[in-house]
């Protein structure tokens, strides 16, 4: 806070002494320094982590695979009792976390876990050829943990999990880099995933169970259930009118929600999504068999206009959810 | 000079202290209300996301117009062309900017932003399309003079780095013409001349005219940080001199005064953060971590001392260890400092707060927003704070 500022206020009598004097106070107040370490301490255990799986990687000659699994076990177990130690018991509000370690831990835990189970069926194939099991086993492991610790790092992990179990490998940076979408059936399962998530985001506000998980939900519900219906567009060429219909009614709904709770992230998505859509089947529509140039001037002309339309668009939405928030 | 009316400027800069200290609980409901009604601020700025999805869109809107005109008046290709139509989009990239900026007092929403580097790109691409001789003296300083103006006019930080950024490189290009000798000094010669800048932008912090450009400054102010650790970085120069000077140095050879940047090159980051400590300056300490990274990095690529995973383990365990010891060590605020998170400020006062503002509303657009993303709150790495 700059006190020069607070010195013309008090100056203009539209704050007081006693205040004034609690904002000069407060600069020798103690600088937090909370993030910086914590980032600190974070980057340590990614690095520590990554380092000795790297280690254990080239020496797995020489070390043995029993010992290694052994150690992944016994760690993995030393992070779950820790948490469990400190853990508050289940409920279906939020808990707030007992200590800095607690989460760094539980996350190290549950990262051991699947490293484990991974190992255990890659070297000695406990769960034979069936590889859906295999995935099943430690998602419901890491839901079961995100619900009872509360941790939403967890949750984000295993709805990872659920998402490769049903078929579609993501993760949230690079979803559309690493999935071929031509597949029909993974736009399918990628649809009735998006949907799933979709509706878990509505129960856990609706039933009031662990709520603030909601927003988890609906980020990986909204963005596969687009991205899916988007790549159903394109994929099956022929119909991408009677898939653009699905897609608008989806796009809408989340619209309406984002509406609805003020949220100006969906909003902002839901819009771009919908533009993709519709630029795709304007494309589609002016460019056939025999178009000359005119219909690509008429292309560059549409995404001028659209652009401006969808500034208009945004600065409008903008402010109906910053009245909404305000009152 | 300025596009906005400097009491907007004002303004708003007084409103975003009294939310903060409002929010510290230093001001009563009532003062706050005050300063609010006292105070409006007529500038326009959107959400955050809000912002990000108009810069997006306004670059999809400035790209096709110039394709469009591209393929309109400039498809024969020949460069005298080019070059009048991208002085002619700079222009009228210019021109709608100071518009909007006129008619809606778009501040930071995004559209602004892209349209203001739209004129520098369009007006340095002029200056590319010519591809018999790039004069880069003459770019930088052009580079320089247009960010410095946008800067002076919008009040814009990032113009303020592009503009200290050309600075840095017309001094760079320009001192280089003197001669060899020039190429030898040339690192203590941008030494001196980031700690100048530094300096000089502090000195600009203390003027109270100059209040509305603290950002910009500040933005210039760490720039300068690394500036100065670059050009005193020994593969920095290594690198670079090998660029200028013949014969070339091979990765063994030595650097004439190497161990004078060797020093330089481990003793900056350090030094940086004791300073940091002493003056309760956490730009100095962030910077000084960020660099201690860049040394390790600078003395891996000339000596393989340790493999990279061992070198890893080594850097984990020291920081887990030393961030632990701390975190513990001041749990207790010690020496003006404290690991415990600043109490941040409760979901009542910030309704509370929403509430003020909407009262407050009829003179003023601007509100803070309280829920980023509607009430969520997103976890990565076991964070559990809200984002």
């Amino acid at each position: 806070m700059d006190k020069r500022i607070f010195e013309k206020l008090l100056i203009a009598e539209l704050i007081n002494e006693e205040e004034f004097k609690k904002i000069q106070l407060q600069e020798n107040e103690p600088v937090s320094v909370h993030w910086d370490l914590r980032s600190l301490l974070y980057l340590g255990i990614v690095l520590l982590t990554t380092a000795l799986g790297i280690l254990v990687y080239k020496n797995i000659n020489t070390i043995g695979h029993d010992v290694i699994l052994i150690a992944i076990a016994v760690l993995c177990a030393a992070c779950f009792w820790y948490s469990f130690k400190n853990a508050h018991g289940y409920s279906n509000k939020k808990i707030a976390s007992s200590n800095a370690f607690y989460d760094y831990i539980l996350l190290l835990g549950c990262l051991l876990l699947l490293t484990f189970i991974g190992y255990l069926q890659f070297e000695y194939e406990v769960f034979g050829n069936r590889w859906g099991i295999a995935i099943f086993v430690p998602m419901i492991l890491l839901f079961s943990a995100a619900y009872y610790f509360d941790h939403l790092g967890v949750l984000n992990l295993a709805i990872v999990n659920l998402a490769a179990w049903v078929g579609i490998s993501i993760t949230p940076l690079n979803v559309i880099r690493e999935n071929d979408f031509s597949n029909e059936r993974l736009i399918y399962s990628g649809i009735v995933l998006g949907v799933f998530l979709a509706a878990m985001a509505f129960l856990s506000v609706y039933k009031n169970i662990k709520a603030h998980f909601s927003f988890t939900y609906k980020n990986f519900g909204c963005h596969i259930l687009l991205i899916a219906l988007l790549a159903a567009m394109f994929y099956f060429e022929n119909y991408y009118l009677l898939w653009f219909l699905p897609l608008c009614i989806v796009s809408f709904l989340f619209f309406k929600n984002a509406i609805k709770e003020n949220s100006f992230y969906f909003l902002v998505i839901t819009i771009l999504y919908a533009y993709i859509a519709l630029s795709y089947v304007f494309i589609r529509l002016i460019f056939t068999e025999n178009s000359g140039e005119n219909s690509f001037y008429l292309a560059i002309v549409y995404f001028i206009f659209s652009g401006i339309g969808l500034i208009w668009l945004f600065i409008h939405y903008n402010k109906i959810i910053k009245q909404h928030a305000g009152i | 000079m300025q596009a906005y009316n400097s009491n907007d400027l004002y303004n708003q800069i007084i409103r975003q202290e009294a939310s903060d200290a409002f929010r510290n609980n230093y001001l009563s409901e009532e003062s706050y209300k005050k300063i609010l009604l006292s105070k409006p601020c007529n500038l326009y700025t959107p959400n955050y996301f809000i912002r990000i999805a108009l810069g997006l869109v306004t670059i999809i809107a400035v790209l096709f117009t110039a394709v469009l005109l591209g393929l309109l008046f400039a498809s024969s290709g020949g460069s005298a062309q080019v070059v009048t139509l991208c002085f002619f989009l700079g222009v009228a990239c210019y021109a709608s900017l100071e518009l909007i900026i006129k008619n809606k007092k778009y501040y930071n929403a995004g559209v602004d932003n892209i349209l203001m580097s739209s004129v520098i790109i369009f007006f340095l691409s002029a200056f590319f399309v010519n591809d018999i001789t790039i004069n880069y003296i003459l770019i930088s300083a052009i580079s320089m003079a247009i960010a410095l103006y946008l800067c002076v006019r919008f009040t814009d930080a990032f113009m303020a780095i592009v503009c200290y950024l050309s600075f840095v490189l017309f001094v760079f290009f320009l001192y280089q013409k003197l001669g060899p000798i020039a190429k030898t000094t040339l690192p203590f010669l941008m030494m001196i001349l980031s700690v100048g800048i530094y300096v000089i932008m502090q000195r600009l912090q203390k003027k109270d005219r100059l209040v509305t450009y603290n950002f910009c400054l500040k933005s210039v102010m760490l720039l300068t940080l690394v500036t100065f650790y670059a050009s005193c970085n020994y593969f920095v120069v290594k690198e670079l001199s090998n660029q200028m000077l013949n014969p070339r140095l091979l990765i063994k050879d030595d650097l004439p005064l190497g161990w004078l940047f060797w020093i330089f090159t481990f003793s900056i980051p350090f030094i940086y953060i004791f300073y940091g400590i002493k003056r309760k300056d956490l730009l100095f300490i962030r910077t000084g971590l960020v660099l201690i990274a860049a040394a390790i990095f600078t003395i891996r690529y000339y000596h393989h001392v340790f493999s990279a995973e061992i070198s890893m383990l080594i850097a984990g365990s020291v920081l887990i260890i030393v961030s632990y010891l701390l975190i513990q060590y001041l749990k207790e605020p010690r020496k003006g400092y404290t690991s415990i998170e600043m109490n941040p400020p409760g979901k009542n006062l910030l309704n509370i707060e929403a509430l003020i503002i909407a009262r407050t509303l009829g003179t003023s657009s601007k509100t803070q927003d309280n829920s980023l993303f509607g009430g969520g709150s997103g976890g990565g790495g076991g964070a559990t704070g809200n984002f």
